[in-house]
Parts: C-alpha cells; sequence; structure tokens
C-alpha cells in the first residue's frame, strides 16, 4: 500500500484519475524532474506515497541529486519514530501533518494503529521546533467530541493559537468505511458548524476551513 | 496556466497569515533562502563505512549541531559557500536510513523487516519507491499549490482496487 495506516475510509483513490501506472523512475530521474517542476513555477516538492515515511531512503537519495532550490513538504500521518524525525531535521521544511484522531481508541478502530496521541502529540512538537508546521484536520462525522475537540484542544494549549491549521469539511465514506458505522455518511450542516464553534471556542486564530 | 485554476494561490505568500505560519518556507519560495536539504549539503562529513549505527548516530548528533549553526548564519545573510564537499552530512543520512532498512524502524509499527533484502514491511514498501505518478497538484492549501507531487505504485494499486470494488487488500495484512 506504501502506507503505514489502513484508514477504512481511506480517500487516495480520489487523486486517481491523473495516476499513470506502470512507469518508474530512478533518483537521477525524479531529480530531473523534480528541478524541471521548480522551473516552471511548482512552489515545492509534495512527498505522498502512500505515506512518504517508508520512502525516507530513497528520497534522501533523491534530494542529493537535485539543483534546484525547492522546498520538502513532507505529507504525512505523522505516525513516524524519533529515528526518522531526526534524519528528516534538517531535509523537511514544511511538516504537513495529518492529526486524524483525538483518542488512541478511535485511531486503533479506524486506522489500525496503536499509541496513536503518544506519537502524534510528540512528533508535532518535534516537527514544529524543527521546521515549519501545518495540520490538516478531516472532520469525520460522529467523531466531533471524541476526536475533533481533543485534538483542537491540544493544538491550542499545546502547539500554539496561532498554528496553522486547514480544517476540511469534505469526508466522503470510501473504501471499507461501511465497516464503521458512524462514518458511513458525509458530515452534516450541523456538525460542520459545531466544528467551526469549537475552532472558536479553542481560540485558533489560523484556521483555512 | 496554474493563476486561473488557483488565484487564491497568486497572493497566498503575501498573506499575514501564511507568513506568520510558514515564514522560512515562503523565502525559500522566494530564493531568499535555501531549502534545509541544500544546507545539509554543505556539511562535510567523513566517514569510512565501518562505523557501527551508535556511531553514526553520534556524528550526526554532533553535526545537526554544526547544521543549525549554519543554517542560521546563512538566513541572516552570511554569503553561501562556493564549494561543496564531495560527502556530506546529506549522504551521511542517507547512509544511515539504508542501514535502517536492515531492519525498519522509520515508523512506529516497527515492524523491523529487512527491507534492503527486499522483505515488505507493514507498509508494502521493500527495497525501492516504484514511482507510480507525479503532477502539478493544484488541491493543495493556497501557500503550497503548485505543488509537485510523487505518488507511489503500491497506493495506486490501491486506488485502482478500490474503484474497480475488486479490492483484495484486508486489513491487518
Amino acid at each position: 500500500m506504501g502506507c503505514n495506516f489502513r484508514c477504512l475510509h481511506c480517500q487516495n483513490w480520489t487523486i486517481s484519475q491523473q495516476f499513470e501506472k506502470g512507469e518508474y523512475y530512478t533518483e537521477k530521474e525524479l531529480a530531473l524532474l523534480i528541478d524541471d517542476a521548480r522551473r516552471r513555477g511548482c512552489r515545492n516538492q509534495n512527498w505522498v506515497g502512500g505515506d512518504p515515511i517508508p520512502h525516507i531512503p530513497f528520497w534522501l537519495r533523491v534530494l542529493l541529486y537535485e539543483k534546484e532550490n525547492m522546498p520538502v513538504f513532507f505529507n504525512t500521518n505523522g505516525y513516524l519514530t524519533i529515528e526518522a524525525m531526526e534524519l528528516l531535521r534538517g531535509i523537511v521544511d514544511i511538516y504537513k501533518i495529518d492529526f486524524k484522531y483525538g483518542n488512541n481508541r478511535c485511531a486503533e478502530r479506524i486506522s489500525d494503529v496503536k499509541n496513536y496521541m503518544e506519537v502524534i502529540t510528540r512528533n508535532l512538537k518535534l516537527a514544529k521546533d524543527y521546521g515549519e508546521l501545518l495540520i490538516r484536520i478531516l472532520v469525520l462525522p460522529n467523531h466531533l467530541d471524541c476526536c475533533l475537540s481533543k485534538i483542537l484542544e491540544f493544538i491550542s494549549k499545546e502547539l500554539g493559537k496561532n498554528t496553522r491549521v486547514n480544517l476540511m469539511d469534505q469526508y466522503t465514506p470510501h473504501w471499507r468505511a461501511k465497516e464503521v458505522p458512524e462514518i458511513t455518511r458525509r458530515l452534516n450542516s450541523y456538525e460542520w458548524k459545531k466544528a467551526i464553534e469549537m475552532v472558536k471556542y479553542y481560540g485558533l486564530t489560523n484556521v483555512i476551513s | 496556466m496554474w493563476y486561473f485554476i488557483r488565484p487564491d494561490a497568486v497572493s497566498a505568500l503575501e498573506d499575514p497569515k501564511v507568513i506568520e505560519a510558514l515564514p522560512r518556507y515562503v523565502d525559500i519560495v522566494k530564493n531568499k533562502k535555501l531549502a534545509k536539504f541544500r544546507i545539509c549539503r554543505l556539511i562535510p562529513v567523513e566517514i569510512s563505512g565501518d562505523e557501527s549505527m551508535e556511531e553514526l548516530w553520534n556524528i550526526h548528533k554532533k553535526l545537526m549541531n554544526e547544521y543549525i549553526k549554519l543554517e542560521k548564519e546563512l538566513d541572516e545573510g552570511k554569503t553561501i559557500p562556493s564549494e561543496t564537499p564531495k560527502f556530506s552530512l546529506l549522504h551521511l543520512k542517507s547512509t544511515i536510513a539504508q542501514r535502517i532498512m536492515r531492519s525498519c524502524i522509520l515508523c512506529e509499527r516497527r515492524c523491523m523487516k529487512n527491507r534492503e533484502e527486499g522483505e515488505l514491511g507493514y507498509c508494502k514498501v521493500g527495497k525501492e519507491m516504484l514511482v507510480s505518478s507525479y503532477f502539478d497538484h493544484m488541491g493543495e492549501e493556497p501557500e503550497i499549490v503548485p505543488s509537485f507531487t510523487v505518488y507511489d505504485f503500491k497506493s495506486a494499486e490501491l486506488a485502482w482496487d478500490a474503484i474497480s470494488g475488486a479490492s483484495t487488500v484486508k486489513t491487518g495484512l
């Protein structure tokens, strides 16, 4: 899968119509493509995957060949080790971390991960220290009190009210979301309104929504 | 032309909220500062290749202090050295990352598979990243687009499975 998570509601397929299947690139070839992209005006290199964590060794080799001054945008779920964080220090310019859950139970149930809160909160703090941070929150239906509220509280208290957050309302049940009864529908307008109220309650000042 | 698709992105680098949160990024995009990896490549490293993992990490720790100092100096206007070392901090990071793959602990699952030998981790990634696609992403935050985005082959597979409804992927695989 190229990802260390197994989110039952994985939405990866939405970008897949642009996939060109079956072509492979070496580090050197990819570096050339990245340099070209920079010259035509792309603002950053966006490492996705799946998730970019398993691909860190590959990306470090790509960087050895790049010639342009292209910032690195690390587009991750944030579930990486301290060792990986240390390797990325001095490499990643923006850590874009998805803050998905506000407790370990929801994380384990929907994305099959353990100790989610311990890991994500540690890495968010490190990311802020090691580079610049952009947090994405995909609001899940029925997960406002158990997840969204806890997520916003942590950001507000531990990372700062001016943390840049992209609050997203476009959740759509994909893949195997039907196995998780409460997320088999889209967010309703009441929930979105409540989400915006929560953002105000926790005093966040740099939110895209 | 991307600015017709995302007119909000044109002025995003001047948005005070963006500058407040991502000041260094904005400066790199404007070529006023160096991307971090470029600074890494300026720091020379001497290793034989026979060092233990512990020794490599110790060297890394020491050099990261140099990195932090150099980033600060360059950001404050110090001239960029014209010569780049043959073997740099970026090489050291790459060497350590490659070594980690022998018993992979990059993500917190710490599945310790020997990916260097081609064994697949929980992530289904082995030795190499098979790049399946890349494109100029226009769907990210205004200050991020256009963003040169790279996907790997495995996630493409998953995606196509999901579309065709023929997914054979099981949780916990």
